[in-house]
C-alpha cells in the first residue's frame, strides 16, 4: 500500500444556476493574458450540448485518455514512438476555433468619432489578427440551450437515446456542467508529454505544467480527454488550471468554489492507494472503474491506513483534513458523487452529485426507480456523463436525494419524521437518521466551513521563490 | 581568394560563429527560458501548416544526420566497414538530393504560408521570416552543389570541418573547394550563429527521453520531504 493524499472538489449540480461566477475570477486572476485570451480553466457548459471546445466528449476525434487492453493501459493517441514520429504535425490538436477565436472591441472608435447623425457602432476586432472579424462561436456559445437544436445530436451523451426526441421543445431537459481540470490520478496529459514537463505535485496531487521545460510540442492538449490543456498561441507553451494553489497552500479554497453563488462546491483530501492507481484504471469494463475508482481511496479514520500513512511520511494536517474532508465523504463515504467520464481511465477528481430534475406526472404510488424514469432529464444520460453508462450508481444517488428531500419535509414541515421514507426509497441501512441530518447540512445549508477542509502546505523553503517565479503553471 | 581573405573566411568567422552559437545558447536558456520552445503555430491554423511541416522536418533531420556521418567521421572509418569512397559518395549523393528537394519544398510552404495566412502572419516576428529564408539559402546552396557540383569533399572539406572541430585548423584544405560549397559553409556557419536566437533552439530539446521515462512524474515540493 502506496498512500497518497489528494486534492478533489465535489460539485453539486442540484443547486448550480448556470450564473458563470465561477469562472470570472479564474479568468481575471489566471487567464487574462494575451494568448491566454481564449482559455477558460474553469467554464459551465449547458447539457445537452457540445460544449467548449466543440465535441470535447467525442474521443472519436481527438483521441484524448487512456484505452485499456489486458489489464493494462495505452494512450488513445498512440504510445511514445508513434507520437514521437507524429512531433511535428500533431494530428489530433484542436484549433483554437473549436474554442472560439478571441475577440474585442474598438471601443476607442467610440470617443474618437466624429459626430454623426446616428450613434457609433463598434465592430468585433480579432485578437489575433487584429482585423475586423464576424464572431462565429463564443466561450458559452450553447447557454441555456441556445443553437442545441442543431449542435445537440452531436453531445456523446445521449448513446443509447433518441437525442432528436429531447431536442424538440416539448421534452427538452437541461443542466448546468461546471467544469475544470479533474487533476486525475492517472493524468493522460503528464503521460503525452514528451518532455515530461506536467507533473503532479506529491504532496497534493495538484497537476502542473512546469513552464521552464514545456517545448510546445502540444500533446498533452490533444492527450487530456477532458480538453483542460491550453495552449498558449503567444508563448508557444500550454497552460492549465492550478487548482489556485498559491492560495490552497495557505488553507484559502480555489477562487472558483470561493465565489460559487450556488454554494455548490466542495474542496477537500482524500487518501488513496496509489499502488492500485493501474489496476482500477484499466478494468476490462469501463462500467467497472467507478466502483474500482473508490475501492481504491482509503478510509481516513481506519487505524490501519492512519499508521501507515504516517509512517510514509503523510503530514498530520494532510491525515486532519482528510478524516474532515467533504470530499471524502461525499465521494467515498455516502457515497453521492460521481466521476465525469470515468471510461477515459484518468481517474478523474472532480466529482458531482447528479442534479435530479422536474417529475412529468405524479409521484403518488410510485416506487422510487419508476419516479426517477419520470425525471425530465434521462437518467441514461447522466448515466453516459457520470458513470460510464451505468444507471445504477446514478439511480442510488437519485435515491438518496429525493429521500433526503422527502424526510427532512416530513421533519421540518410536517413534523412527524417518517422513517420509512429512508427503507422505502431502497436505501442500504447505512444512511440511518443521523447521516441524513448530516448530508442535509452539507448539502443544503452548505457552511463554508464544511465545504472547504484545506490544509495548509508544509513551510516550504522560501529562498527562491523569487528566482522559481512563473515557472509553476502559470505566467 | 587572397590569402587573408581566405584565414578569415575558415579560420577567423567560423571560430567567432561557433562561440555566438555556444554563449549564444547558455544566455538565452538562462535569460529567456520562458521562450525556449518550438512556437509552434499549428494551434492557429492546422491544415496549411501538416504537409510542409512534415515534409521539412524529415529533410532536416536528414539533413543532420547527413552532415553528421559524412563530415564528422573520417572516410578512414568508413573505409574499415568496406565502404569505399565511391560508394560513400553516391550514397551522400542520393540522400542529399532527397533531403535537400525535402528541406526546399518544405521551407518553401512554410515560408508561404506565414506570409500567406492572416493569423499566422500577424504572429511572426521578423526573426521566423530570416530564419526561415537563411535556411532556404543555405539549403539551396546545398542542393546545387549535390545537383551541379560534383566535387569530392570527403578529402577537403570533411577533414577541414574536423579540423576546426579538434582546434586544429588546417585552412590550406578548403583552399581549392569550388565557390558554391565555400558560400555553402558560409551561410550554415550564419546559421549556426543566428539559431541561437530564434526558434531553432527547439532541437536541443528534442524528447529523446519520453522513449523511456515514466508515463507520469510525481514532483516534491521544493525544500521539503514530502507533505
Ligand atoms: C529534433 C527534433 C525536432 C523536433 C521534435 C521539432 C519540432 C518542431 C515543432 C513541433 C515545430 C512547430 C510546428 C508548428 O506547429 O508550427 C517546429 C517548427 C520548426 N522547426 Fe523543428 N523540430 C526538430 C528539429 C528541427 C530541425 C533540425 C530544424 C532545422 C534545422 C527545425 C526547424 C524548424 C523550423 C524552421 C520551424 C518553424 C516552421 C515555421 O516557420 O512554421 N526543426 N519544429
Ligand atoms: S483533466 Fe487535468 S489532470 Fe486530467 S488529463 Fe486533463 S489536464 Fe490532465
Ligand atoms: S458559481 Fe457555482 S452556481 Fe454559479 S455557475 Fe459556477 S458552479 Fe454553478
Amino acid at each position: 500500500m502506496k498512500i497518497k493524499a489528494q486534492m478533489t472538489m465535489v460539485l453539486n449540480l442540484d443547486k448550480c444556476l448556470g450564473c458563470h461566477t465561477c469562472s470570472i475570477p479564474c479568468k481575471n486572476v489566471w487567464t487574462s493574458r494575451q494568448g491566454a485570451e481564449y482559455m477558460w480553466f474553469n467554464n459551465v457548459e449547458s447539457k445537452p450540448g457540445i460544449g467548449y471546445p466543440k465535441n470535447w466528449e467525442d474521443q472519436g476525434i481527438y483521441r484524448g485518455g487512456w484505452t485499456a487492453k489486458n489489464n493494462r493501459l495505452f494512450l488513445a493517441a498512440g504510445g511514445r514512438v508513434t507520437k514521437l514520429s507524429r512531433i511535428f504535425n500533431n494530428p489530433d490538436l484542436p484549433q483554437i476555433d473549436a474554442y472560439y477565436e478571441p475577440w474585442d472591441y474598438d471601443y476607442g472608435g467610440l470617443v474618437t468619432s466624429p459626430v454623426k447623425k446616428h450613434q457609433p457602432a463598434i465592430r468585433p476586432r480579432s485578437q489575433i489578427t487584429g482585423q475586423s472579424m464576424e464572431i462565429q462561436w463564443g466561450p458559452n456559445w450553447e447557454d441555456d440551450l441556445a443553437g442545441v437544436c442543431e449542435t445537440g445530436t452531436a453531445d456523446t451523451n445521449f448513446a443509447g437515446l433518441d437525442a432528436q426526441k429531447y431536442l424538440e421543445f416539448e421534452q427538452a431537459f437541461m443542466m448546468y456542467l461546471p467544469r475544470l481540470c479533474e487533476h486525475c490520478l492517472s493524468p493522460a496529459c503528464a503521460a503525452s508529454c514528451p518532455s515530461g514537463a506536467l507533473y503532479k505535485r506529491d504532496e497534493d496531487g495538484i497537476v502542473l505544467v512546469d513552464q521552464a521545460r514545456c517545448r510546445g510540442w502540444r500533446y498533452c492538449v490533444s492527450g487530456c480527454p477532458y480538453k483542460k490543456v491550453y495552449f498558449n498561441w503567444k508563448t508557444g507553451t500550454s497552460e492549465k488550471c492550478i487548482f489556485c494553489y498559491p492560495r490552497t497552500e495557505s488553507g484559502m479554497t480555489t477562487m472558483c468554489s470561493a465565489s460559487c453563488v450556488g454554494r455548490i462546491r466542495y474542496v477537500g483530501v482524500i487518501l488513496y492507494d496509489a499502488e492500485r492507481i493501474s489496476q482500477a484504471a484499466s478494468a476490462a469494463d469501463p462500467k467497472d472503474i467507478y466502483p474500482a475508482l473508490v475501492d481504491i481511496m482509503l478510509d481516513p479514520h481506519d487505524p490501519d491506513v492512519l499508521k501507515q500513512a504516517e509512517k510514509q511520511g503523510i503530514s498530520e494536517a494532510f491525515l486532519k483534513a482528510a478524516q474532515n474532508s467533504p470530499t471524502d465523504k461525499l465521494m467515498r463515504k455516502w457515497p453521492l458523487a460521481l466521476p465525469l467520464h470515468p471510461e477515459y481511465r484518468t481517474l478523474p477528481m472532480v466529482w458531482y452529485v447528479p442534479p435530479l430534475s422536474p417529475l412529468q406526472t405524479g409521484t403518488e404510488n410510485k416506487k422510487a426507480d419508476e419516479t426517477l424514469s419520470d425525471m425530465r432529464i434521462p437518467v441514461k444520460y447522466l448515466a453516459n456523463l457520470l458513470a460510464a453508462g451505468d444507471e445504477a450508481p446514478v439511480r442510488r444517488s437519485l435515491k438518496y436525494l429525493m429521500a433526503l428531500r422527502a424526510y427532512m419535509r416530513s421533519l421540518r414541515l410536517e413534523k412527524t419524521p417518517d422513517k420509512s421514507i429512508l427503507g422505502q426509497a431502497g436505501l442500504d441501512e447505512k444512511l440511518d437518521e443521523p447521516a441524513v441530518l448530516e448530508i442535509y447540512d452539507l448539502l443544503a445549508i452548505a457552511k463554508h466551513k464544511d465545504r472547504f477542509v484545506i490544509p495548509t502546505a508544509p513551510n516550504p523553503d522560501q529562498a527562491d521563490m523569487r528566482a522559481a517565479q512563473g515557472e509553476k503553471g502559470f505566467e | 581568394m587572397s590569402g587573408f581573405v581566405h584565414i578569415l573566411g575558415f579560420i577567423v568567422f567560423p571560430y567567432i560563429a561557433l562561440t555566438i552559437f555556444v554563449l549564444g545558447h547558455a544566455w538565452r536558456y538562462v535569460t529567456d527560458w520562458k521562450r525556449w520552445n518550438a512556437a509552434s503555430s499549428q494551434f492557429l491554423h492546422k491544415d496549411s501548416l501538416k504537409g510542409g511541416i512534415t515534409i521539412f522536418h524529415w529533410g532536416s533531420l536528414l539533413t543532420l544526420v547527413g552532415h553528421a556521418g559524412g563530415m564528422l567521421i573520417p572516410q578512414r572509418i568508413y573505409d574499415l566497414f568496406g565502404i569505399s569512397e565511391a560508394a560513400h559518395n553516391f550514397m551522400a549523393h542520393w540522400v542529399g538530393l532527397v533531403a535537400g528537394l525535402l528541406m526546399i519544398a518544405g521551407g518553401g510552404w512554410l515560408l508561404v504560408r506565414r506570409i500567406g495566412q492572416d493569423r499566422i502572419a500577424a504572429n511572426t516576428s521578423v526573426h521566423d521570416y530570416v530564419l526561415l529564408a537563411l535556411l532556404l539559402v543555405v539549403s539551396g546552396l546545398g542542393l546545387y552543389n549535390v545537383v551541379f557540383t560534383h566535387y569530392d569533399v570527403l578529402y577537403s572539406v570533411a577533414p577541414w570541418i574536423r579540423s576546426i572541430v579538434v582546434l586544429a585548423p588546417n585552412p590550406a584544405l578548403m583552399a581549392p573547394v569550388p565557390v558554391s560549397y565555400k558560400l555553402h559553409i558560409l551561410s550554415a556557419f550564419v546559421l549556426l550563429a543566428y539559431s541561437p536566437f530564434t526558434r531553432l533552439v527547439h532541437i536541443w530539446s528534442a524528447p529523446v527521453t519520453y522513449l523511456y521515462r515514466s508515463y507520469v512524474i510525481f514532483r516534491k515540493l521544493p525544500g521539503t520531504k514530502g507533505a
